[in-house]
């Protein structure tokens, strides 16, 4: 019986949630033995396998087209998705940017700051991804697990990939959902 | 007692004295003795009859009821020889009535029967006496000097009255349940909010017949033991507002209200309080909180008003319309009532008729006249030759009704089983080119905006689900979306504080289980089957065009362009889709596409 | 009583018990955010709905009266979903992004209840209008985009302090909650009691003073009693590090969680420089020195000025350490100038008038919480006694009548259904011409005939409108529970004879009879009463004396208080903060706060109640209570610890219930 394959990706994120799965320790060894852990931004592979993996694990929001395409692509190569940490469940930190607009935010990051000279502009070469406003994984494509917490707890995180690695579904509650 | 077998009433309006009334009386006096008449005919003096600039002097004749005018004394011989002797009506000298003019009662249509609305355009609402002329206040002293509250109530009972607000919980015994709780004093409330968009059959009686309400609610009141009432009107009603406090005043002037009415231990008095804005109000414990001055908002039931009401005490609720029609109720019996109607919805209901059809405005109809009846008897049918699409009953809160359900009576049960409810009496028909995902975001709009916000489902609920309308209305809805709608309209209906939560979803699930297909075409295909949703449409410039450049001349935003006679073209991104093109067309040649 | 099934448990209430109340009676939990147990239930959140056999749709519990027969659940699937959904309009209704507030990790009833439905994320995303958040108070702020329109601090707004400032505006999803008529927080009415702050469930109104200083499973709650003035309101005291992060009120107490500014805010505010060391004066200078050294000074002192010492001590030291003060200089020393900071002023009248007649004529606090009319006379209770005006506010709208007697300015004047200002000093002709007025009218309620005074005669003497004193005689008499309360305006000038006077208008309006006692008192500062019982309440006269003892703890002290002492030969002082007295001092003994004493308070209605310490001094600290025992010892005086006896060896104005 083949191992199943998990493999992961990041969009509007801060790396922090790869961060915390690193954080797991000694146990990536256990994970390792239990699954294929395939692509992720911290390991050589990058995409997803073209013919598919079992588990897709994406951090961070959507706040531009290629987030967008990275979400569907993961989407599309996934059995099951999961929408790993804040800003992939609900948009997180990233998503303050909301309350006052995309356009308003890089007004102020480029040209208003009080870092910058008179010659702040903001970018717009026509190979940039276009931006849009943040939104949360579930908000593109269809989700089937939320792992929440900014980041996630390693003891979680570690209990998720456990589970996804054995053919189930984790139970997200009490312990494993509040914050610590 | 003497039998009469004729009364002839003589006005003796002051403006008819002055042109010699008296003289006219004394005339039929001394000429009904001369003939011998004077023991079956009685000569009596009443109040205006008519215009006296036009028809004074002038009197009726019972039981003929005709009306003769512009009498002069010399008149009287021959008048009594041909009215009384020979028994033929004197056409020369009877008074031209003119129509009565009535914007928009105008005369009874066919299958109309006028019980609420019977006095409305026939009497002057400022004058109490008029009222009093048609039988006013009779059923009111019949009721307090020889009957008793529990035969009263017997009697509402046995009429099968049912409440006309909305609910139709049998009056009688909404009325018997205030009764019996052991508490006072106890008080009355008339619901005149009427608040549903389109409804106006309440301000019509308030307006123009207020004395029928006020006599209802003493009854109403003598029946349950309240002491003391309150009219709550809404403020866009100012002319009715003015009318009920003309009433008031006239009726505790004749002592109908105050203390001690017609010699009884009864005491009871009204006041108009006036709403401020809110549909929510016309919700009873909403309404019962903006009374005692404070925000109009729901409360929850148990307990209810019966028990706790106004101020904590038992207090009754009832409609504007429940209350109007309870006197002839009493004066003519309730087998009378019962009579009329079907088997658990009797009597009559007034209903606002709007939207598409030839006849709008007021009727008041018996109950199992079907819609088809209505709509295409009584309502004259669709206008401009369109066809039938929908029916919309029971304002905001209701749902809609389709062909199949045309034959159906108008009653309570057969309303509310075909998924939609009788309300207040609105109806709203419309026609093909009826959008109806947009007809659902339209009312969602108006529960949204008058939801009083205390309660999550409707205050949050109604806001998601008219968020979601909209994005469908603009062609950025999803199969996802519809089936969040369906839930959050679930949600909504169970899990509201008061009626226009639970309501709020109706014309979104009724409009879903009978044109699912438009929604569908809406998300799927981005079109609107009826052309009307603005981001789902475009207009194109037929063959047709002679180039007459009319249409580019009315264009608001510039966007047609073409040379004389020659055809002209619409510039799609400019375009705002008002429709005036297509409006000011004289050649038909501006299609609409969806 | 009734009976009612809850998921299948047979289960027995009281009457008028709600479905929510019976199941927690029960231990069947069901969620609420409205909710709010010592606030009038709202049903607005929907949160709590139930399924009842026979209902067509769920009903709120929290509203819901309990009925026999009633069947209940609350667990089925389409509840759970229901609340899953309520809990998910909720938050896509306005700003419930946790990571940017403070209350989120354990604080946030709406996050707690999210996690109780294991809610993994939003179902809708929030799409909201941005309020502008208020800041414009000094000590809280209130964000409308993280309300959830629960109404609680509204409903503490009323409840509790009866001030009515919060209410709402707009109706449905533009509802914001507004103080009076929308204007800015800090420019209203608010009183700053901080009710609304402390019963709101999510981040909408937070405390300037404690917002992100941590989470309540961060600190230590002690429960403790207030020491802002003599109502001896509970409070919980929370602290981090040694450190008073927040004071919050005791809602098992009998001030049921409510608190004034002065409670739960001003104790925050110190800013005085606290005393870590002894301090001798050394050639005009106040140098640091060692306790060994500070202590001897003081033994050496005392002992040759034994009967020449004037002792004074703060009311808001425990009354453990009161009573031993007493025992000290007066039983132990042999002094007659042993007295409190207040000097009898609030409480010596009606101390002397409880002795004389062997009579507690006042009556607890509970009797005005329940009053029907009350009058307050001599006393401004806006600013002394603030929870007491909250108690007569918050019923005024259920047809509570107040009457305010005062010839200057007083802050209940606006509120008060009759205003009297009569001529100054004249609180005994004001009750004569009460009682002659209810006479008069025929409203006495036992059969006194006359009145020891004419009407016109008391009119005269206080200067007063007749309509005005017949209108009080009618609403005093007419009420089912009236209540006098009077304070240090009457006390602090009047003799005995206004105590009758006040007595006679109690008996005739049927404030006091032979079941109820409606006269109350709200005395001075925290221990006032203890004061009073220990005879601590003379005049500090300082004339030939050669020594002044003054054990002020950490209270403030007055610039007269200090200018007597001018011709002192030597002043001791033990205190907690620098102060002008400490200038003055010759002797300085560093002592501790009021959170870092553990002992007994006795309130203005008699109630003796413990409080805990909430804080450790810092090093170099002695509590009073040490320092005193460590002083008799010095001084080989045998020191009488027991306090309760000494708190009863004379009849109290008010019962007194250890």
């Amino acid at each position: 019986m083949t191992k199943p394959k998990i493999s992961s990706d990041w969009m509007a994120g801060c790396s922090g949630c790869h961060m915390s799965l690193l954080d797991i320790d000694e146990r990536l060894l256990e994970i390792a033995e239990l699954a294929d852990i395939r692509a992720t931004p911290i390991t050589d592979l990058k995409e997803p396998d073209e013919s598919g993996v079992d588990v897709g694990i994406l951090e961070g929001g959507i706040n531009n087209s290629s987030n967008e395409e990275v979400a569907h692509r993961m989407r599309e190569r996934s059995k099951i998705l999961v929408a790993f940490g804040d800003c992939a469940v609900f948009g997180g930190v990233p998503a303050l940017r909301n309350m006052c607009g995309t356009q308003e935010a890089l007004q102020r990051a480029y040209v208003d700051i009080e870092s910058n000279d008179e010659s702040g502009k903001i970018p717009n070469d026509p190979e940039l991804a276009v931006m849009s406003n943040v939104r949360a994984l579930h908000e593109v494509v269809d989700v089937d697990l939320h792992v929440p917490g900014c980041p996630p707890d390693p003891d979680v995180i570690y209990y998720v990939l456990k589970e996804l690695a054995q053919g189930r579904m984790p139970e997200m509650k009490d312990e494993n959902l509040h914050w610590h | 007692m003497k039998f009469f077998r004729s009364h002839v009433l003589v006005s003796v309006d002051p403006e008819c004295v002055e042109q010699g009334a008296h003289q006219i009386v004394d005339a039929l006096n001394d000429e009904l003795v001369a003939q011998g008449l004077i023991d079956e005919i009685q000569v009596l003096e009443t109040s205006r009859l008519g215009d006296p600039a036009r028809f004074g002097p002038d009197l009726v004749v019972y039981p003929e009821n005709v009306h003769y005018a512009n009498l002069t004394v010399e008149d009287v011989p021959f008048l009594v020889e041909e009215h009384f002797l020979k028994g033929r009506i004197v056409e020369k000298f009877r008074a031209k009535e003119t129509i009565v003019t009535d914007d928009e009662l105008g005369a009874p249509k066919a299958k109309e029967v006028r019980i609420v609305l019977r006095n409305c355009g026939k009497i002057d609402p400022h004058n109490i006496e008029e009222y009093i002329a048609e039988d006013g206040y009779q059923a009111l002293a019949n009721a307090l000097t020889t009957s008793t509250p529990e035969k009263v109530i017997d009697e509402m009972m046995r009429s099968g009255l049912r409440g006309r607000g909305g609910a139709g919980f049998p009056a009688a015994r909404k009325w018997q349940l205030c009764r019996q709780v052991p508490d006072n004093p106890k008080y009355l409330t008339c619901n005149a909010d009427e608040g549903d968009p389109g409804a106006f059959m309440n301000r019509r009686v308030l307006e123009s017949d207020p004395h029928s309400v006020v006599e209802g609610m003493i009854i109403a009141a003598y029946a349950i033991g309240a002491s003391m009432g309150y009219v709550y009107c809404r403020a866009e009603y100012p002319i009715a507002v003015a009318n009920l406090n003309i009433a008031i005043e006239q009726a505790r002037e004749f002592g109908f209200l105050g203390n001690n009415i017609f010699g009884t231990d009864f005491s009871f008095d009204l006041e108009v309080r006036m709403g401020a804005g809110a549909f929510v109000c016309g919700e009873e414990t909403a309404l019962i909180a903006s009374i005692e001055g404070k925000r109009g908002e729901p409360r929850p039931r148990p307990p209810f008003p019966a028990v706790k009401g106004v101020w904590g005490k038992p207090t009754n609720n009832n409609n504007v319309e429940t209350y109007a029609v309870v006197p002839q109720i009493l004066l003519k019996g309730a087998d009378w009532y019962a009579s009329m109607g079907t088997e658990k919805s009797k009597g009559t209901k007034t209903f606002a008729i709007a939207g598409d059809v030839v006849n709008t405005g007021l009727i008041e109809v018996p109950f199992g006249l079907s819609l088809r009846e209505v709509i295409f008897d009584v309502g004259g049918g669709i206008k401009d030759g369109k066809q039938f699409k929908a029916i919309q009953t029971g304002g905001p809160m209701g749902g809609c009704l389709v062909a199949e359900h045309l034959d159906l009576p108008l009653d309570y049960e057969a309303l509310t089983k075909a998924g939609s409810m009788m309300g207040s009496g609105g109806l709203i028909i419309m026609d093909d080119e009826t959008c109806m995902v947009d007809i659902a975001r339209f009312f969602m709009e108006f529960t949204q905006e008058e939801s009083c916000g205390k309660c999550t489902p409707c205050r949050v609920g109604t806001r998601r689900i008219l968020d979601i309308l909209e994005k469908i209305c603009e062609g950025k809805g999803t199969l996802a979306d519809i089936d969040r709608l369906e839930m959050l309209c679930e949600e909504v209906m169970k899990n509201s504080l008061c009626g226009l939560g639970q309501g709020a979803p109706n014309p979104v699930v009724s409009t879903l289980k009978h044109f699912r297909a438009e929604y569908i075409a809406h998300v799927v295909e981005k079109r609107c089957p009826a052309k009307v949703c603005r981001a789902l449409i475009s207009y194109e410039i037929e063959p047709a065009c002679t180039g007459c450049m009319v249409c580019a001349r009315n264009c608001p935003v510039e966007a047609i362009t073409g040379e004389r006679r020659q055809l002209h073209i619409i510039d799609d991104n400019i375009c705002i889709r008002c429709g005036i093109c297509a409006q000011v067309c004289n050649f038909n040649a501006v299609a609409v596409l969806s | 009583m009734i009976n009612l099934t809850i998921n299948g448990k047979q289960i027995e209430v009281e009457d008028g018990t709600t479905v929510l109340n019976a199941a927690r009676q029960n231990d069947i939990k069901i969620p609420t955010l409205c909710d709010h147990k010592n606030l009038t239930p709202y049903g607005g959140c929907r949160l709590c709905v139930v399924e009842v056999k026979g209902m067509r749709v769920p009903i709120a519990s929290c509203t819901l009266p309990a009925s026999n027969g009633m069947v209940i659940e609350t667990e089925t699937d389409s509840l759970k979903k229901s609340r899953n959904i309520i809990l998910s309009l909720l938050f896509s209704e306005r700003n419930h992004f946790c990571p940017f507030c403070q209350v989120s990790g354990g604080d946030c009833e709406l996050q707690n209840a999210a996690y109780d439905e294991h809610m993994t994320h939003w179902q809708m995303q929030p799409q909201w209008t941005n309020f502008p958040v208020d800041t414009s108070h000094s000590r809280f702020i209130l964000d409308n985009n993280r309300c959830i329109l629960c109404r609680r601090c509204i409903r503490a707004c009323a409840e509790m302090s009866g001030n009515f400032t919060l209410g709402v505006e707009e109706r449905g999803s533009a509802t914001i909650v507004v103080a009076d008529t929308n204007v800015p927080l800090g420019e209203s009415t608010c009183v700053s009691c901080g009710s609304c702050v402390q019963v709101c469930p999510t981040g909408a109104l937070i405390d300037r003073s404690s917002a992100y200083l941590g989470h309540d499973k961060n600190m230590t709650v002690t429960r403790s009693v207030c020491r802002g003035c003599s109502l001896g309101c509970g409070i919980m005291i929370h602290t981090r590090d040694n450190r008073i992060v927040k004071i919050t009120g005791d809602y098992e107490n009998k001030n049921a969680g409510t608190l004034c500014e002065t409670g739960r805010y001003k104790t925050l505010d110190e800013k005085r420089t606290r005393l870590t060391t002894p301090m001798k004066r050394v050639a005009g200078q106040l140098t640091a020195t060692s306790w060994d050294d500070a202590l001897t000074i003081l033994a050496s002192n005392l002992t040759s000025n034994k009967n020449s010492i004037a002792a004074l001590a703060s009311t808001r030291l425990t009354v453990e350490s009161m009573a031993a003060f007493k025992s000290l200089f007066a039983d132990g020393l042999g002094n007659d100038v042993v007295t409190s900071i207040e000097e009898g002023r609030p409480t010596a009248l009606q101390a002397k008038y409880a002795e004389a007649n062997g009579e507690s004529i006042e009556g607890k606090l509970d009797t005005l919480r329940t009053a029907d009319c009350v009058l307050v006379i001599g006393a401004d209770l806006s600013e002394t006694h603030e929870v007491a005006s909250f108690y007569i506010k918050r019923n005024m709208p259920k047809g509570t009548r107040l009457i305010v007697v005062d010839p200057s300015e007083n802050g209940m004047d606006d509120l008060a259904n009759i205003n009297l200002k009569p001529k100054a000093g004249t609180d005994e002709a004001v009750f004569d011409a009460i009682e002659a007025a209810v006479i008069k009218e025929g409203l006495a309620r036992t059969d006194a005939k006359t009145s020891k005074v004419s009407l016109d005669v008391a009119l005269s003497a206080c200067g007063l409108a007749e309509e005005d004193v017949i209108a009080v005689a009618h609403m005093l008499a007419e009420a089912v529970a009236p209540v006098i309360v009077y304070g240090k305006g009457v006390s602090a000038f009047g003799g005995e004879a206004v105590m009758d006077a006040m007595v006679r208008v109690a008996k005739l309006t049927g404030a006091s009879d032979s079941e109820r006692r409606g006269i109350l008192s709200v005395k001075g500062e925290a221990n006032s009463l203890a004061a009073a019982q220990l005879k601590m309440d003379v005049p500090f006269d300082v004339k030939n004396r050669k020594v002044a003892y003054l054990a002020v703890g950490d209270d403030f002290v007055s610039k007269r208080l200090v200018k007597a002492l001018d011709d002192i030969p030597y002043v001791i002082v033990q205190a907690s903060y620098e102060s002008a007295l400490t200038e003055r001092a010759d002797l300085v003994l560093p002592v501790s706060i009021w959170a870092e004493e553990a002992g007994h308070a006795l309130n203005t209605e008699g109630r003796v109640q413990f409080a805990e310490a909430a804080l450790t001094g810092p090093e170099g600290v002695r509590s009073n209570l040490d320092l005193l025992n460590e002083v008799a010892k010095l001084l080989n005086v045998k020191l009488n610890d027991d306090w309760r006896t000494a708190l009863t060896a004379r009849t109290s104005v008010v019962e007194i219930e250890m």
